[in-house]
This record gives structure tokens, C-alpha cells and sequence, in this order.
């Protein structure tokens, strides 16, 4: 038999949710793709939560998907249930947040790599790392060598993982996998700096053990759509619920008594933990006041007994676990099948990367995912398709791929990882975001399609459907600017009756629905012109009720766009910048922002520092 | 970056000066000259010739004349900017400057950030290297020295005051925004009456201080009183008398000062620039006229002009002349030399004045002076001066201190009419970003920490 050959596109290091999304993308571009994973029994493994979504989240769900990613399309074919969050606190911050059965989850995501040609996947530990004449050479601990221009990391938190529970350590990936040893030093000699980070797990425990007669149930809900533009949504019915129930005074008692043997609190643990992944004994130190905590008990899959019991992260030894859990109404007789955990793993400083995922000094490696700092499976699977997108365009020798804060809850993401400094792994949040009204999940793909068909993610097809929801959207706008009420008409009575709201004076349908009570539902039933439907209705009347404070946050990001227009070239020297301060000359060199705006984002670069710039670039550009 | 907004700035350094300049660059310069702009005559300003001098008064929006100033208009791209600029050449002094000021903001403009018209200018090509290089030194001194300055002050009690008020405000957008972000999490529930309440009280703290901010001006940069009067009548015996020490130099020849004396003083922690000018008369002498052109352009500065007329000796025509240039001032009459017979009395005055308010005192036995040192008091800074805690001294924090009450007004009308959190949170941040304009502090950076402080959140 011929020996294969072994030269790629590109080779994409780790299967988790960043290195799924790259592979996906890089295919979909026509570039030979191999996808390398520890384990081939985990692809698109979830180790914490069996969650998707959430406020920023889910918002980054719905990009990931408008661009032609993943993560929507999986979680909608493999939800146990949704739930529609924030509904009356305003179109912002309205989220989707699924619960999703894990292993079905895992073979999904396989079977849809596995249908695309330009991919190969393989099981295989990453040992060496070396560039040779623009070409990467990936060996694996077989002694096999692959070949590829470009790589993408996607490691995940294996890379050097260290497992904590109470004051046993040991070397190991998250949920007993095999840590990556190999790789982290392999890289350090390519010159890439590394630090620790370090988050938590709780324990699994078996349904049959539980008693949920004492719980509240959290039923999941039939919403109107699900997280993907493209897939017809069918929620599940009956959806399956979780449960809540909350610790005790007893629960923080035993942990208060305990705290010396908790690897966050003897001094074992030496990463940075993050605030949005608390741990229990975290919350009961930090938060002493609080009488009890929640605890969610969320389905891991339907072919299994194990169940989350998500609020209960811990770093303490397993006998500690077994006393404190059944302190917890309905977990008074649970069987742990898995302790919780902490694990400590190596991030790199996002400060090395640029804004398309790629290494400064080492052209061709890109990195993505919970190596650059974040958490989440979302962050994880906007950073792949990012990556994904880059190396690409760096294979054809095309201008990098870019998203504005101003665009989208990525690019606000990948613009605070690589221009503010990360005291904890990154989780997104919608406070994050300054153009929050603009970003709203109701209008992800109006924001990001016309990109994914630009990059061939998007098939003809569904980009057909893509323009014909906006020529339906553009369409309600007309009709509602055109149609007026009359007062004292048949139809004025029928909307004062149904909306509590008189009319005075003719009015368009369009400034009627500028008022609160209105709804374009409500309209619809007496102006039956208005033509239908339930996803494009959402965005139309954002835009309308909304109109002021959009506008305010367009001004906002038309200043904020001229900024960005102003471009530094790539190694820029601040040392020949008169009149730089000390500090923003030691920043800039750091950070080496790619616009003047991203500059004017970094700590300590003032007014006057950017000033000095502008002249600088002009004088450079005449 | 060039945008939509109109700004303006005093583009003169501050401090004393003959001149200041105030620029406004934008689309809207000229329609602002417009607003503010009159003919000497008081007529409306019609044509707007390019690059032209030509003389005008500035206009309150209440229409009292500020001041008297010679304009350029320049129309676009043959700016500075390279958009339409309105160049107004006003007498110099802070206050006269800020007034200014105030008029072209009050008629739309925006204040310009530190370089603004720099970044303008260089975005639209109008600056050559050197210039620019130069440009951008002096901004940068400049803002250091503001840095330095404003750290100062904020080191103090202002800093402390609008702490407190930032803390409370942004506890309440914590509280929304953690709300927002973990819907599923245990948070309380807002209670909408008690953050308006909340709210309102911060505005109106923010109102109070920003209606302190002319009072702040005067600690700062102490107030003018300027003692005018022909020769003669005892101006230098009683600025001496009022300083408590021989300054002026006092001699029985009228004439003595031939340039103005000034001195400041603190009245009970009231700093007072006292001025003592050339005597007021016609004269062919011309060192002495220079002396009297000098005391005039004093006696247009000054918060309070104090007319010394000498009571033995009774009003002369010098005297009339004086006072009919300062009716329409803050003024007192001070009649002087009471140790000597008297053939002018306040009660002779007042029968044929009555809205003057005149004082008697003897600068030779001091007699009447402690009294005229406290009406003085009373007149520059009120009765009530010293009760608010903290004082504003800077047009650029009372404009943010307005801009901040603004979008507080709208987080109070959002709370009565049940307007979604997430807008709600729209406006709560415009305002922690408007303090910060003076406090420093970013919010987004702060914002995080805060609900993650407050909040027990995640899972």
C-alpha cells in the first residue's frame, strides 16, 4: 500500500469546540484540513455544564451561526430543552439558553466534520512543533510527521492540565483525559510565553439517587426559534426539565470547617480562578451573609443516570464532597459518580496574537480558544471560527478578517483579549459590549451573513433565504410607514379598543408602534396588509421602538469607525514617535494595535499620545 | 476625528492676557456667530465675508453683551481645521473668556477635547509637520499641566464628594447589569421608587454643584474689586487701609499712580484681587493716559468696582462721568475721608441717587472700613458662601456635571415609565461617563468589578 502523503492545508491542533469550528471553516474555504485530537471518543467534548448559551453567550452562539458555523446547528439538533431568558428586560439582553443532551451533542458535531471532504480526522498526541521553510511540521508521539503553511491551537485546558481535588494533584485533562505534556514546551522553545489559569467542576451524580419531590422544577419552554438562522426549528417536546433546589447553613458550615483542605485555599493552587465560574467554598467566603446558594441539577444525556449539579464547583477532597452534598434538600441520599474538581492549565498571553488569532512573531500559527484565556464553549467556538477564517485568507494572501465592537459581540470579545490585560479567563458578557442595543441576537445575521457567504460558509441556499428575510423586513418597514390610521375610523376604534391607546390625529402604523403597548402582532390583526412573520417582526420593531437610543449608538460607532479607518502598519517602531509618553510607548510596543482606535483602547495611551501618532502616521503616509 | 459635532475651545493659554482667542470649528460655526454675534450697533450679522476682520459684541442667550471682540470668519476647506472656523478675538481674563465660551456652547457647539482641533485639522491635510509637532508639544504640556492641576483638586473634597455620588450611581448599574447578565441567578429585585429616589438625590447634588461653579471660579482665580475714582480722593490710602500695609505709594500730588497697584488679599478665605487704578481725568499727559486706558480696561473686568468720591470736596464733573460708565456694573460708592468736614453726605446722595448704595468710611482713621470689607464679601460670594462642601472651579467640569444631570433626568423618566432595563442602562453609564470626564474613572472598567463585588453570580 502507498504511504499517504502527509502534507495539508492545514492542521488544526484539538477537536473541542474552538478546533471544530476552525476545521469546519477551513474546509468549507477548499483547504485540506487535518483535525487532530487526544482522543477520538471526545470530539466536541463538553466538561463542565451541558449548557449552551445565556446572556453574551447565546448572543455569540447566534454570530457564530450567522457566519455558517456550528454551535447553533448542533445545540438546536441536540437540545433537551431551552428556556427564553431576559424576555421583559429589554431587546438587548434578550438570550436563549439550552440545555443539551452531551453525548448526542459530541456525535453530531462528528458526523458533521466527518461529511466534509477536505477534512481528515485522527487521533494522535502532538509532540513537536517546528517551522521549516514556511511550513509547519507537526509530529505526533507515534513518530509520525504531518506538514501543513498554517496550524490553529485548540488545546483546550489540557496543556500541562493539572487536577486538584482537596490536596491530591495529579497530572490530567479535565474528566480523567490525558494531559498535553509535549506540546506546551514545544512552543515555549518557538519562544511563546505561557501562564496559569485555573478553573472548576462540580460533581456528577446519579438521578435515581435523588429526590426530587423537594426540588423546584425548571421546565423548559416552546420558544418561537432556536439558535441557528438555517435550521427549521423544532424545539423538543415535551422538553426535559432541570431542578432547583439550594444549600443549607449546614452545607457552609462543613465547608467553613473544611477550608484548609480545599486546593483554592491552602495554597495549592497557584492559576487565576475566574469570578464567573465561582466554586462553592468561593461564594461562602467571599459572600458570608448569604444563607443559601442555588443549586441547578441539569440532564447530561439522555443515555445516561448522570446528572450536573451545577453551583456546587469545588476544590475540595471527595470525602468532603460526600458530607456536604447531602446537606442539600433532595441530594440527602446522592451517589457521586464523579467528584468535582479544579484544574489548573496553561493559557498564553493574548498580548502575543494579533486581532486575526495569529501569532505575531511566528506567521502562520494561530491560536484559539481556552488557550488564549476564555471560558465558555461559546468564546471557545467564535475564536475557532475566527481562527479558521484567518488562516485561510493567510493561505490565499488576503487581508485579514476583522469584526468592529461596534459589529459584533466577537469582535468586542477578540478586541479586550488582545488589547486589555487578562487578570482572569475572559467570559463574554453583555455589559461588555457599548453598542449592546446594536448587537442583538434578533439581528446576528443581518449583522455577519453577507460575510459568510463572502468566505463560501454560507451555501447558496441559505444566503437565498438570508436575502429574502431582509427583503421581508424592508418590506414590513415599508407598509408600516405607508399605512396611517385614521382617527374616528372603523380600524382607529378596533386599535384603541385593542391597545388602550387613542388616536387624535391620523397617524402612521409606524409611529403607532413606537408606542409601548403596541406590538406588530397587535397591528397585524387589525391591518391584515402587514405581511407575517415571527423572526422578522422581532427586528422590526426593535429598530423602530428603539430608534433614539440606536441612533445614539450609531453616532457613537461612526466616531469610533473613523478611529478604526485610521490603520498602523504591522511592526511599527514607537520609538521614533517625539512626544509618546513613557508608558503608552511601552504599552503600544506591547499590545502593537493594529488601528488607532484598538490604541486608543489600551490602558494608559492618552489623548495627547494619540495625537502624536495621527501626525506621526500622516507625516509617515506623505 | 472629524465628525458631525461642532467644537469650540479658548485656544489661547490660560491665565491673564491682553487678548484671548476663542475657536469653534464645525458645521455649525457660522450659524453659532449668528446666535451670538451682534454689529456694535446691535444689529443682527447678515453677511459672512471669509477671512475678513470685523468688529462685533458677544451675546449672552439672555442678550446682555459680554464683551466687545474683533471675529474672523473662515469658511471651509481654508481653515485651520480645514471646516468652517469662527475665530473670536475677546479681551483676555479667564472669566470674560469662559463667558464666551459659555455663549458658543449655549448656541450648539460642543467643548472640543484636549487637540481636537489638531486631530481636525491634521485628518482634513491642513497642517504641515513642524507645525503640527509644535502643536502637539504644546497640547501635551498643556495637558500634563491640566493633569497635574486636576489631580490636585481631585486629591481634595471634590474628588470625594463626586466619589460618593459615582459609588451610588454605579452600585444601581451593577445591580441592573448583574440582573442582565444572570438572569437565572438569585438577585434581588429592583425596587424602581427607591432608585428614582436615588437617583434624583444625586442629580440634584450634581445640579447644586454646578450652580456653584462661578462662586468656585472666584476662589480660584480670586475675585477683581477694582477702587476707582478721579485723583486725589484717597484710592491708595484706602487700598492700603484695606491691605492693613503701606503698598501704594501715597502722596498729597494728584497723579500719584500712574499704573495700577494691585494686591490680592484674603478676606476669611475669600481671595480678593484689589486693584488700585490711575485717577480717572481727562489728561494731555500721555504716560498718565496710559494709566487711565489701563484703569478702564480694569474697571471692565471687575466683579465689583468701588467709586471713591471724596466728601469734602463734593461731586465734580470727573465724578459724573465715572459713574455713568459704571451704572450698568456691580458697584458701591464709596465716600472717603470722613475725618474731614463734609460737603458730600450719603443721605445727599441717596436723596438725589437712590439706587446707589454708598458707604462712608475715613482711610486716614479707618473708620467704616471693617464694614466696607463686609459688604464686599457679601457681594461677591452671597451670604450663604461656604455652606455647599465642595466647590467646582472649571467650566469643563460644570459642563460635564449638566451633561451627567441630563442623562440622570432620563434614567428618572425611565424608571416612571417602566422603560426596559438594558435602556435604562444606556443612559445610567452616559452619566458615570460624563463624572468621569472629571474623575478619571472609566466605567467599563470599573463596571465588572462592581457586580462581581455585589453580586454572589455564576455557577
Amino acid at each position: 500500500m502507498a504511504r499517504r502523503e502527509r502534507v495539508y492545508d492545514v492542521i488544526v491542533i484539538g477537536a473541542g469546540h474552538a478546533g471544530c469550528e476552525a476545521a469546519h471553516v477551513t474546509a468549507k474555504m477548499g483547504l485540506r484540513t487535518l483535525l487532530l485530537t487526544l482522543n477520538f471518543n471526545n470530539i466536541a467534548f463538553m466538561p463542565c455544564n451541558p449548557s449552551v448559551g445565556g446572556p453574551g453567550k447565546s448572543h455569540l452562539v447566534r454570530e457564530v451561526d450567522a457566519l455558517g458555523g456550528l454551535i447553533g446547528r448542533v445545540t438546536d439538533l441536540t437540545h433537551l430543552q431551552v428556556r427564553a431568558l431576559n424576555t421583559q428586560k429589554g431587546p438587548a439582553v434578550r438570550a436563549l439558553r439550552a440545555q443539551v443532551d452531551k453525548r448526542r451533542y459530541q456525535e453530531v458535531m462528528q458526523s458533521i466534520l466527518e461529511k466534509e471532504p477536505l477534512i481528515e480526522l485522527k487521533q494522535g498526541e502532538v509532540v513537536s512543533l517546528l517551522r521549516k521553510n514556511n511550513s509547519w511540521r507537526v509530529g505526533l508521539s507515534t513518530g509520525i510527521v504531518f506538514e501543513a503553511p498554517a496550524v490553529i491551537l485548540a488545546p483546550g485546558t489540557f496543556l500541562r492540565g493539572r487536577v486538584h481535588i482537596g490536596l491530591n494533584n495529579f497530572s490530567s485533562g479535565p474528566q480523567g483525559q490525558q494531559p498535553a505534556i509535549a506540546l506546551p514546551q514545544q512552543l515555549e522553545k518557538e519562544g511563546i510565553k505561557f501562564r496559569r489559569f485555573k478553573t472548576g467542576t462540580p460533581a456528577r451524580l446519579r438521578r435515581r439517587s435523588l429526590n426530587f419531590s423537594v426540588m423546584k422544577e425548571q421546565p423548559g419552554e416552546i420558544t418561537a426559534h432556536g439558535f441557528s438562522f438555517w435550521l427549521p426549528w423544532q424545539p423538543r417536546r415535551p422538553p426535559v426539565s432541570c431542578w432547583l433546589t439550594y444549600t443549607t447553613e449546614k452545607t457552609h458550615e462543613i465547608i467553613r470547617a473544611n477550608l484548609h483542605r480545599a486546593a483554592l485555599y491552602c495554597g495549592a493552587i497557584k492559576g487565576v480562578g475566574t469570578r464567573y465560574c465561582p466554586s462553592l467554598e468561593g461564594k461562602v467566603v467571599n459572600f458570608p451573609h448569604r444563607e443559601r446558594h442555588q443549586v441547578f441539577i441539569e440532564p447530561e444525556s439522555e443515555g445516561t443516570d448522570e446528572v450536573y449539579a451545577s453551583g456546587l464547583s469545588t476544590s475540595l477532597p471527595e470525602e468532603i464532597q460526600e458530607l456536604f452534598i447531602p446537606t442539600v434538600p433532595g441530594l440527602e441520599n446522592a451517589e457521586i459518580v464523579r467528584p468535582g474538581y479544579a484544574i489548573e492549565y496553561d493559557v498564553i498571553d493574548p498580548e502575543q496574537l494579533t486581532l486575526s488569532l495569529q501569532f505575531k512573531e511566528l506567521p502562520g500559527l494561530f491560536s484559539a480558544g481556552q488557550i488564549n484565556g476564555t471560558s465558555g464553549y461559546e468564546e471557545a467556538a467564535a475564536q475557532g471560527i475566527m481562527a479558521g477564517i484567518n488562516a485561510g485568507l493567510y493561505l490565499k494572501g488576503e487581508d485579514p478578517f476583522f469584526l468592529r465592537r461596534d459589529e459584533a459581540y466577537i469582535g468586542v470579545m477578540l478586541d479586550d483579549l488582545i488589547t486589555k490585560e487578562l487578570d482572569e479567563p475572559y467570559r463574554i458578557m453583555t455589559s461588555r459590549a457599548e453598542f449592546r442595543l446594536s448587537l442583538r441576537q434578533d439581528n446576528a445575521d443581518l449583522r455577519l451573513a453577507e460575510y459568510g457567504y463572502r468566505y463560501k460558509l454560507l451555501s447558496e441556499e441559505e444566503y437565498s433565504r438570508f436575502l429574502a428575510r431582509k427583503a421581508k423586513i424592508n418590506e414590513m418597514i415599508k407598509t408600516l410607514e405607508k399605512t396611517a390610521i385614521d382617527p374616528d375610523s372603523e380600524r382607529a376604534l378596533l386599535f384603541s379598543s385593542k391597545t388602550g391607546v387613542p388616536v387624535k390625529q391620523k397617524i402612521t402604523l409606524k409611529a403607532a408602534l413606537q408606542n409601548p403597548d403596541v406590538t406588530y402582532d397587535l397591528l397585524r390583526e387589525i391591518f391584515d396588509e402587514l405581511p407575517e412573520g415571527v423572526g422578522e417582526s422581532e427586528v422590526v420593531e426593535n429598530q423602530i421602538k428603539y430608534h433614539g437610543y440606536l441612533a445614539r449608538e450609531t453616532k457613537m460607532a461612526e466616531r469610533l469607525k473613523k478611529m478604526e479607518e485610521k490603520k498602523i502598519p504591522e511592526g511599527f517602531d514607537y520609538n521614533q514617535v517625539p512626544n509618546l509618553s513613557f508608558v503608552a510607548r511601552e504599552k503600544l510596543t506591547a499590545v502593537a494595535p493594529r488601528t488607532l482606535g484598538q490604541a486608543s483602547r489600551i490602558n494608559g495611551v492618552g489623548p495627547a499620545d494619540l495625537a502624536a501618532l495621527l501626525i506621526w502616521l500622516d507625516k509617515k503616509r506623505k | 476625528m472629524p465628525d458631525e459635532d461642532t467644537i469650540a475651545a479658548v485656544a489661547t493659554p490660560p491665565g491673564e492676557g491682553g487678548i484671548g482667542i476663542i475657536r469653534v470649528s464645525g458645521k455649525k460655526a457660522q450659524d453659532i456667530g449668528e446666535k451670538i454675534l451682534r454689529h456694535p450697533s446691535g444689529r443682527k450679522i447678515t453677511s459672512w465675508p471669509e477671512r475678513k476682520v470685523r468688529l462685533g459684541t458677544v451675546i449672552s442667550p439672555d442678550r446682555q453683551v459680554i464683551d466687545e471682540v474683533i471675529f474672523f470668519f473662515f469658511k471651509a476647506p481654508r481653515s485651520y481645521t480645514g471646516e468652517d472656523v469662527l475665530e473670536i478675538q475677546a479681551h483676555g481674563g479667564e472669566k470674560n473668556l469662559d463667558l464666551v465660551l459659555s455663549a458658543c456652547l449655549a448656541a450648539g457647539a460642543r467643548l472640543a477635547e484636549p487637540g481636537e482641533f489638531t486631530k481636525r485639522a491634521f485628518l482634513n491635510g491642513r497642517l504641515d509637520l513642524s507645525q503640527a509637532e509644535a502643536v502637539i508639544d504644546l497640547i501635551r504640556a498643556r495637558t500634563e499641566l491640566a493633569h497635574r492641576a486636576a489631580q490636585q483638586q481631585l486629591s481634595g473634597q471634590l474628588s470625594a464628594y463626586l466619589a460618593k455620588r459615582e459609588e451610588k450611581l454605579l452600585r444601581i448599574l451593577a445591580h441592573i447589569e448583574a440582573a442582565l447578565d444572570y438572569p437565572e441567578d438569585d438577585i434581588d429585585e429592583l425596587d424602581r421608587q427607591t432608585l428614582r429616589q436615588t437617583v434624583a438625590l444625586v442629580r440634584k447634588d450634581l445640579a447644586e454643584l454646578a450652580a456653584q461653579a462661578e462662586k468656585g471660579r472666584i476662589l480660584r482665580e480670586a475675585a477683581t474689586v477694582v477702587l476707582a475714582g478721579r485723583p486725589n480722593v484717597g484710592k491708595s490710602s484706602l487700598l492700603n487701609r484695606l491691605l492693613g500695609e503701606e503698598r501704594a505709594i501715597v502722596t498729597p500730588i494728584p497723579g500719584t499712580t500712574r499704573d495700577f497697584v494691585s494686591e490680592i488679599i484674603n478676606f476669611d478665605g475669600l481671595p480678593v484681587r484689589l486693584v488700585d487704578t490711575a485717577g480717572m481725568r481727562t489728561t494731555g499727559d500721555p504716560l498718565e493716559k496710559e494709566g487711565v486706558r489701563r484703569a478702564w480696561q480694569w474697571v471692565k473686568q471687575a466683579e465689583l468696582i468701588l467709586v471713591v468720591l471724596d466728601s469734602a470736596a463734593g461731586l465734580t464733573e470727573d465724578d459724573y462721568q465715572l459713574l455713568e460708565k459704571v451704572k450698568n456694573r456691580p458697584f458701591f460708592v464709596v465716600l472717603n475721608k470722613s475725618d474731614l468736614p463734609p460737603r458730600l453726605t450719603a443721605d445727599i446722595l441717596a436723596e438725589r441717587f437712590p439706587e446707589l448704595t454708598v458707604l462712608t468710611v475715613s482711610a486716614v482713621t479707618g473708620e467704616g472700613v471693617d464694614e466696607l470689607r463686609r459688604r464686599i464679601r457679601q457681594q461677591l460670594v452671597g451670604k450663604d458662601f461656604g455652606e455647599h462642601p465642595v466647590l467646582v472651579t472649571r467650566l469643563r467640569h460644570k459642563t460635564a456635571l449638566e451633561k451627567a444631570g441630563q442623562f440622570l433626568k432620563n434614567v428618572e423618566e425611565g424608571l416612571e415609565n417602566n422603560l426596559s432595563e438594558d435602556l435604562l442602562a444606556i443612559d445610567l453609564r452616559a452619566a458615570l461617563e460624563a463624572l468621569g470626564e472629571i474623575t478619571g474613572r472609566t466605567v467599563s472598567e470599573e463596571i465588572i468589578n462592581a457586580i462581581f463585588s455585589q453580586f454572589c453570580v455564576g455557577k
